[in-house]
């Protein structure tokens, strides 16, 4: 993405807003995980970015190039803020998660529980993207409804992400959050990508969420 | 008596709204670091009377940067400000020995409370 379109289409401020709001949503998602499962997420530095569309699926999978099969939950949520969010894990996490989950030892790599992990990762996808999109729209004063999760267990990440909610020539602007779970060694990726018809709503919100600490 | 409040934090926005939330009519003087690494560095230099800390931040995020602060004052009043709510996090900070902590987005009324908080210690302690 050209710096010049990116500076035109959303400002510093802007990102930094969107940033922070990011940051409060999911240390929030993360929260709300961590009482179901007993865990410690490990949370990171959100990171904003604007794109266009048709660049979305290679940018996501440069960013987990290092996973070569994955496991995905993806969700599409409508309101003023629209878009879809991509919840990436490394294909071994399931069973991972799974033993967190039910308190048992490790599942074996063999073991024919796909079904299982397939429900685990739509369950651990409710809480983070619900809660961290839930928080986001709450702190922008917005509603938002969901789709039912997309889950994908255990494909090569090729062409595993789509952008079939947006036109090829739209913009995008991608917040991305790297977590881990501290007790099984399990990282993940949260994308949340806003659609740009939702643009102009969003930089007023931004503005009106920081007006009210200004004097 | 608080004259110095440091604010650590890698947003340049969540440094705007905590000091925007600080009482104006108190006299004090505000500085900031952008990461842990500079908030430790930063505290050797000022010797603030309270410090409010993000966590999750680059360089050096606010877990080892309280750590460090405490290493060099055992009595520092740090303040977590942090949108990391779990409560294992939030264990492991009154652990590291943190007095504190205000969950973001703050408001004036938490910042409020948290510095006549502090500054009741301090008056206890003369």
């Amino acid at each position: 993405m050209d710096s010049n379109i990116q500076d035109a289409m959303i400002t510093e401020e802007e990102t930094d807003i969107l940033q922070e709001i990011m940051n409060i949503a999911f240390g929030r998602a993360a929260s709300d995980l961590a009482e179901y499962i007993d865990i410690f997420v490990i949370l990171s530095v959100p990171f904003v970015k604007l794109l266009r569309s048709s660049d979305l699926p290679p940018y996501i999978s440069a960013e987990i190039k290092d996973y070569d099969k994955v496991s995905l939950v993806e969700q599409n949520f409508w309101g003023k803020f629209k878009g879809s969010a991509f919840l990436v894990f490394p294909a071994d996490s399931g069973k991972k998660i799974l033993s967190l989950l039910d308190g048992s030892d490790e599942y074996f790599e063999s073991d024919p529980i796909n079904e299982l992990e397939k429900e685990t990762f739509r369950e651990v996808g409710n809480i983070l993207i619900g809660a961290c999109i839930g928080k986001i729209a709450e702190l922008l004063g917005d509603v938002i409804t969901y789709s039912p999760p997309r889950v994908v267990v255990e494909r090569s990440q090729r062409g595993i992400i789509s952008n079939s909610l947006f036109a090829e020539d739209d913009l995008a602007i991608v917040l991305r959050t790297v977590f881990e779970f501290n007790e099984k060694n399990i990282s993940g990726y949260l994308f949340i990508v806003t659609s740009e018809e939702s643009f102009a709503w969003l930089k007023t919100a931004l503005h009106n969420f920081l007006e009210q600490y200004e004097c | 008596m608080i004259k110095k409040i440091l604010i650590v934090d890698d947003s340049p926005v969540s440094i705007k709204i905590i000091k925007s939330c600080i009482p104006k009519d108190r006299g004090y003087e505000l500085f900031d670091a952008a990461n842990g690494q500079i908030g430790v560095e930063l505290f050797k230099q000022i010797k603030p009377d309270m410090t409010f800390m993000d966590l999750t931040m680059p360089v050096m995020n606010g877990f080892e940067a309280l750590q460090e602060i405490i290493k060099l004052d055992s009595r520092a009043m740090v303040v977590v400000a942090t949108a990391d709510v779990q409560v294992k996090a939030i264990a492991k900070v009154h652990d590291l020995g943190a007095f504190s902590v205000v969950k973001k987005p703050p408001t004036r009324e938490n910042i409020a409370a948290a510095i006549l908080e502090v500054e009741d210690v301090l008056k206890a302690r003369g």
